[in-house]
């Protein structure tokens, strides 16, 4: 990892329909040993703003780009679609997932990831939300597609065939989930719920929500969430480092909020596109 | 455990450590399933379970970015700051399959673990800043390796409205999901993945934590006291 990304979200280019300040919670600094000033100037418990636009891919059934500061996902929705003639017969639907990096999305170009893995995470956080029952005997098809990974990025040590221990990126997870559900919202595929999914680092005390490449180096711990906002259930959960007990129901509780607010603005953004249509 | 059966074996080589922790050795965590124990798992059938599981692992007992919170001590690895480090390869193999791997193959590496010794190695005086400096491995094993800090994964499976620990395979195929803790020995939280597409509401997770801690006490002193009994063992013979 030779390049530092430029982390720098200040100059607002990107247009956000939502006041960048969603979460004005005091930041709790309870004997703060590590004094961190976050290099966008965001509170500790402040998100990126956020951005989505369905309709991105004209050929897909449903599409969504998403925008949260430095990363940019494309997700696209095929389907419902006749199942390969080679898979046993279900009389529930089948998910598809398969998320794949842009050469040019990490500063080190041609670093990809780990394909499989995201794709296994996004197959469970989405799967809980859709109703299989609706479309038996075919696949629906989701594509994910990271044109730039800015943030939100979860390392883990992954070991290749050689000796060495690189440190991929597991992530933009978060990003890439909410995404896939609005694409999903935007294809027609019926779901109990859109998932909203955000991503908690923690520095010593300190909680911080939707954490940036840099922050990411320095984390004693994460927890990625994904949840329904309205049914209040969570589908995916993942939690690396040591987090006692209270700590952890603090830093969920912290998840639990922030992505009923994004849930709020991707669903305001697809009736955006719903009456954009009905026009 | 019940009928489950896993083989977990520790392997160590030495290696260069990577540049952005030039201070801490480095960990690799692999599990194969091998067809023994499933038909299904043949050729590339098991790829997808053992990944599943590889990555769990690796989430539960390797903590976070900065080696914080990490069941396994890294800095005890290192032999040479910046040059030379201890690779450890844990290696998992699913023999019987009867529900509930991951619970067993993380008690399975524990004791791994436990009864590694990573031999004492000797370096060379002099040594140019850029060269890899001479070692000299000895043969007699000494430096046993600390578990007292790796946690222990805990499986509770929903079932209709009720959890359970340690599902067998019947159990599991009626599950609507699951979530796997690995709690340490000062109850803190290491690691939690959720299996299973149902969604869960946040106050049963927080139920689920709480369970979790209780059980894996109890499983940490029985599996501490059976090492201990299988060292004496050992040493006896």
């Amino acid at each position: 990892m030779a390049a530092k990304p430029s982390t720098t979200t200040t100059a607002k280019a990107t247009y956000s329909p939502i006041d960048p300040t969603r979460k004005t919670r005091p930041p709790i600094f309870s004997g703060s040993d590590v004094d961190w000033l976050r290099p966008d100037s965001r509170g500790f418990h402040q998100c990126r703003p956020a951005f989505f636009r369905t309709g991105a891919v004209n050929s897909a059934s449903g599409s969504a780009y998403a925008e949260f500061g430095n990363t940019k996902v494309i997700v696209s929705v095929f389907g419902p679609r006749e199942s390969k003639k080679a898979m046993m017969y279900s009389n529930i639907g089948r998910l598809n997932c398969n998320v794949s990096y842009t050469t040019f999305a990490t500063p080190i170009r041609g670093q990809g990831s780990d394909h499989k893995d995201f794709s296994s995470m996004l197959h469970k956080a989405l799967e809980g939300a859709i109703i299989l029952e609706t479309f038996p005997k075919t696949t629906v098809d989701v594509f994910a597609l990271v044109l730039e990974s800015g943030g939100s990025i979860r390392f883990l040590v992954k070991q290749v065939d050689e000796l060495d221990t690189l440190w991929f990126a597991v992530g933009d997870l978060p990003v890439v989930i909410s995404c896939a559900s609005v694409a999903l919202a935007d294809a027609g595929i019926m779901m109990y719920d859109l998932v909203a999914s955000v991503s908690v680092s923690c520095l010593g005390k300190n909680l911080l929500i939707d954490p940036v490449l840099e922050e990411e180096s320095y984390q004693d711990g994460s927890l990625m969430i994904a949840c329904m906002p309205s049914r209040y259930e969570v589908t995916q959960l993942t939690v690396t480092g040591e987090w006692s007990t209270p700590h952890f129901n603090e830093a969920m509780q912290l998840c639990l909020d922030a992505s009923a607010k994004l849930g709020k603005i991707m669903r305001s953004c697809l009736k955006e596109a719903a009456s954009d249509e009905q026009e | 455990m019940g009928s489950t059966d896993v083989i977990a074996s520790v392997k160590a080589e030495l290696g260069r450590p990577s540049a952005m922790q030039p201070d801490k050795g480095k960990v690799a965590i692999f599990v194969d399933c091998s067809p023994t124990a499933e038909p299904t798992f043949e050729g590339r059938g098991g790829e997808e379970l053992s990944a599943e599981l590889s990555s769990a692992l690796q989430h539960c007992l390797l903590g976070g970015k900065s080696g914080a919170g990490a069941g396994i001590d890294l800095s005890s690895l290192v032999v040479v700051e910046g040059k030379v480090c201890w690779d450890l390869y844990i290696d998992g193999l699913v023999i019987s399959s009867d529900g509930n791997l991951l619970d067993a193959l993380g008690a399975a590496i524990k004791a791994a673990l436990s009864n590694t010794g990573i031999p004492s190695v000797h370096v060379a005086a002099e040594a140019a800043s850029d060269e890899q400096p001479e070692v000299d491995i000895s043969d007699e094993e000494f430096l046993q390796f600390d578990t007292s800090g790796v946690p222990v994964i805990t499986t509770l499976t929903k079932v209709g409205k009720h959890y359970i620990v340690d599902a067998t395979l019947e159990e599991e195929s009626q599950m609507s999901s699951a979530v796997s803790i690995s709690i340490n020995r000062q109850g803190h939280i290491c690691g939690m993945i959720k299996r299973g597409g149902v969604g869960l509401d946040p106050s049963v997770i927080l139920d689920m934590i709480s369970v979790a801690n209780f059980v894996s006490r109890q499983l940490m002193d029985k599996l501490d006291s059976e090492i201990a009994a299988a060292d004496a063992d050992e040493d006896e013979s």
